[in-house]
């Protein structure tokens, strides 16, 4: 289904919307708050988008660098072309190590190689422990924003799932007590978790070793109690020292939540005594969008999520609207790279304000590259026919000032003198709740001929 | 100093008040005005569609139109805006590359170019600026909340002088309208709801009368204004500008 | 080996001409901040709690009026061994220390921007510590706050250590409908003494 059909049907219960809006726009207003308070704020988005553009330009190298100080450090490194070999790299490991009960934290690339259906295919447990992330799975959904994934579901929704799926005791939606169950149940299995999976917020090719930002602890939880760690990352995690991560940290949190740095900001770089890491680094069509000069940049993005808090559209639509792993502003410049077709109405699910851009900490610029999408899919992938002759018969009246001028004629009269009725009426989605303005007798190029000869005589 | 005026399509069809405002507001001003007769529109209701190769002509049309004046001067941010970013589809030939360099929105051209803050106006009304995205994000007719650094906005300092103004802060101070282009036919749901919420904020604020530097806003809040019989008026910047009530 | 040197040879193809990396001008950042304030500010916006203190006596002193109910203690300070319950040396497994109380670790470095406090597998004898005690006691002294990032890690280019964490507050959540909740799987409170 469509963008729009989808943030339709969302848009039936305006009082969620609402609060739907709102919550995200809270989370946007404590972005601002902090931000605002950064000496140097936009020099670091500078060096943040520096550091990145450099990255991609000498990304093989740095790939090599990293894995050579990874194996140093007794780590063991693994490459994925795809989401399958992603999949099939991690079952091998944990079958090899006997792991049956798994803890995950936030990854959102495992999500998009839909790694936990493949695992439970594989007969093995998979727990997502990131709290947003566990609420959904035990929903049976996915993520709906990639830093706050429940963020579509009410305290009521959660109590409810809560006690069917926790055994809790009505609460009437108290967070406090929500969590404090959470934390049991979880803490019950990074006890008994036999290997732990992680996502990689950066990895820094000078020392082999990686970071990985929560503010719950559930990754440090999983790492250093389960006997395994793998970490999974795409290969546009690199950075080439580890100075940068002073960059990179300061723009993180400050983007995502407002907060100054994340609670854990955990940096691996050699196993524990006795146990097992490994990394796996991904492509997934990643060097394909590396080889597209107008969109290279959105392998920037750090995750933050600011183009979501920030984006009108999402606020309003919801994420599981973009239909994808990444939604909001971010998930439509990306998503097309991956699948046209399917993506096709994501770059319109925008009004090109430009906001995104200007929040975006690593400076992507990704309103630019939404109207770029949309010069391609209109090209390369079929357009209702109606849609393409409006365009080319606009496109030749606005090439021939005469005909502009009879058109124009002919739309001011009819909406003169056309009955609300048939204005309004069903093709014309304008009309369904807003009225169109009354036509003019007069054009602005009518009013100033008349002008001139009065002038003249 | 020879100005070419550019009324945007929709406001030569639907609005000519607004066009009529501008260029006897820039007449007041002395400004020496030109109107060429072959003008149409910018291109950007293809363009922003995805049919950028459908809107060459239109492209090639203002250029021819508009080649031989020291400034192009258009009551919309949005239009000037895609001459800016968006003229590289066709060949960038001396007169396109001069066209896009001299292309200005109204506010920013009377107080950048004229350097005229006090036009004269008086409008003794409660109004509430509704900063439209292309002139603000694009051609950074102010300062944009999400941004780093000094505060500002060419359309408020030209309010300011207005006698009888009053300017009603906003709790959300830049949030897109959801016009959008087709955004509004193509994603109705949405549009509807920003336009919406964004008539709420001005409605909480007292406000009486929404500005903007772009018709096309006020055409969308105006509908749904008129729809749901809301005690509030939509007047192009340019029309008060252009008051003296 | 997988796929290593397909995707490698992909991305050496794919990659645009190569661009300057960037210097980082520290001056850009620098604002004259009072440390010992900012530090102080920002550690109650993580949901930290501060106190100052002389030595290490009197540390142990005020935390255990501070936390008069905790059972199971861990402290690595100097001459503080007499707070222990527990000994780490006969530790099997990690996971046995999920009872764990309290934890007393000392830091060198913080981060006066934004709260955060460094500790390293150089002060947690094992990795899983700061994470799994229920309530946590950080200890500092006002010489080693940094204020930015940017300093910590120029600091840190000098201690290498095989694993390290940047900690400010206690562990927290607002998945629940964006309401703060602290406590989440990690540490359900954080306290720091600062010693000038």
């Amino acid at each position: 289904m469509s963008h729009s059909k989808l943030a339709s049907i969302f848009n039936k219960d305006e009082k969620r919307v609402d609060w739907h809006d709102k919550a995200l726009w809270f989370v946007r207003h404590k972005r601002d708050k902090s931000v605002h308070n950064v000496k140097g704020w936009e020099e670091l988005r500078n060096l943040g988008h520096g550091i990145k553009a450099h990255m991609l330009s000498n990304l093989d190298n740095y790939l090599i660098q990293f894995e050579e100080n990874a194996k140093k450090n007794g780590v063991e490194v693994h490459w994925a072309a795809n989401d399958e070999e992603h999949n099939k790299l991690i079952v091998d490991i944990l079958k090899e190590n006997n792991a049956k009960k798994i803890v995950k934290s936030k990854s959102m690339l495992t999500e998009e190689c839909h790694l936990n259906p493949f695992l439970e295919a594989n007969d093995i447990e998979v727990i997502d422990t990131d709290l947003g992330e566990r609420i959904v799975q035990l929903a049976k959904e996915r993520p709906s924003h990639i830093v706050l994934p429940a963020i579509h579901k009410n305290r009521h929704e959660v109590d409810e799932l809560f006690q069917e799926h926790l055994g809790t005791k009505p609460c009437d939606g108290d967070p406090q007590y929500l969590t404090g169950e959470a934390r049991k149940h979880l803490r019950e299995k990074f006890i008994s978790a036999d290997a732990a999976i992680t996502g990689v917020n950066f990895a820094i090719a000078e020392t082999g070793g990686f970071v990985v930002c929560t503010n719950e602890g559930n990754a440090d939880m999983g790492a250093h109690l389960a006997p395994v760690h793998i970490a999974c990352m795409g290969v546009e995690k690199i950075i080439p020292k580890q100075e940068h991560l002073g960059v990179f940290l300061r723009l993180l949190a400050r983007s995502a939540t407002g907060q100054p740095i994340t609670t854990y900001s955990s940096h691996f770089k050699k196993p524990r005594k006795g146990t097992k890491m490994h990394i796996i680094i991904v492509d997934n069509g990643r060097s394909e969008q590396l080889s597209r000069p107008d969109f290279r940049a959105s392998l920037h993005c750090i995750r933050c999520g600011a183009c979501m808090n920030t984006c009108p559209i999402y606020r309003r639509s919801g994420g599981h609207s973009y239909d994808a792993t990444i939604p909001g502003p971010i998930g439509s410049i990306l998503s097309p790279g991956k699948d046209l077709k399917k993506y096709s109405t994501l770059p319109f699910a925008s009004t090109l304000c430009g906001s995104c851009s200007d929040v975006c900490p690593v400076k992507i610029d990704i309103h630019s590259q939404l109207y770029k999408w949309r010069q391609i899919i209109t090209k390369e992938t079929p357009q209702p026919f109606i849609k393409k002759q409006s365009m080319k018969a606009m496109g030749k009246i606005f090439a021939n000032p005469s005909q502009f001028e009879i058109v124009g004629k002919i739309a001011r009269w009819s909406l003169r003198n056309l009955p609300k009725a048939v204005i309004n009426s069903k093709p014309n989605a304008w009309g369904k709740a807003r009225d169109l303005p009354l036509g003019p007798k007069q054009s602005f190029d009518e009013w100033f001929k008349e002008r001139e000869n009065e002038k003249k005589s | 100093m020879k100005v070419g005026l550019f009324i945007p399509c929709y406001i030569n069809q639907l609005y000519p008040q607004v066009g009529i405002a501008t260029i006897e507001l820039l007449e007041k001003l002395n400004v020496d005005v030109g109107y060429p007769s072959g003008q149409t529109c910018c291109g950007q209701p293809m363009a922003n569609s995805g049919f950028e190769y459908e809107s060459n002509g239109a492209c090639s049309n203002f250029v021819e139109n508009f080649k031989d004046f020291d400034y192009i001067v258009t009551p919309s941010g949005s239009c000037a805006y895609h001459v800016k970013k968006h003229y590289d589809i066709i060949p960038q030939t001396e007169e396109v590359i001069k066209v896009r360099n001299n292309v200005y929105e109204l506010c920013d051209f009377i107080l950048n170019i004229l350097k005229i803050k006090d036009l004269g106006a008086s409008f003794p009304y409660k109004i509430g600026v509704h900063k439209s995205c292309h002139g603000l994000r694009g051609l950074r007719l102010g300062s944009c909340s999400e941004v780093v650094g000094k505060q500002y906005s060419y359309i408020e300092e030209l309010l300011q002088e207005v006698k009888g103004v009053e300017l009603m802060p906003l709790s959300r101070t830049d949030e897109c309208c959801g016009f959008g282009g087709t955004f509004a036919v193509t994603e109705e749901a949405i549009s509807v709801k920003m336009g919406k919420d964004k008539i709420q904020d001005h409605l909480d604020s007292g406000v009486e009368v929404i500005t903007a530097t772009d018709t096309s806003c006020l055409m969308h809040l105006e509908g749904l204004i008129n729809r749901n019989k809301q005690p509030l008026k939509v007047l192009h910047i340019a029309e008060i500008l252009n008051s003296n009530l | 080996m997988g796929s290593r040197n397909q995707i490698l040879e992909k991305i050496k193809s794919n990659k645009p001409e190569l661009l300057d990396l960037p210097n980082i001008d520290i001056s850009l950042f620098e604002e004259n901040l009072d440390l010992i304030k900012e530090f102080t500010k920002k550690v109650e916006v993580v949901g930290g709690n501060i106190v100052t203190a002389n030595s290490n006596e009197d540390i142990i002193h005020q935390i255990e009026k501070i936390f008069p109910d905790s059972k199971v203690k861990f402290s690595n300070l100097e001459n503080t061994q007499s707070f222990n319950t527990i000994n780490l040396a006969t530790l099997h497994k990690p996971h046995d220390l999920e009872n764990l109380d309290l934890l007393v670790l000392e830091s060198k470095l913080a981060v006066a921007e934004n709260g955060s406090i460094w500790v390293s597998d150089n002060e947690i004898p094992v990795r899983v510590l700061p994470f799994i005690v229920q309530h946590l006691v950080l200890v500092l002294s006002a010489k080693d706050i940094v204020p930015y990032m940017h300093q910590a890690y120029d600091k840190l280019s000098n201690l290498d250590s095989d694993f390290g964490v940047f900690i400010a507050g206690p562990s927290k959540t607002a998945d629940i409908e964006q309401s703060l909740v602290i406590g989440a799987h990690g540490a359900l409170s954080l306290t720091i003494f600062l010693k000038e």
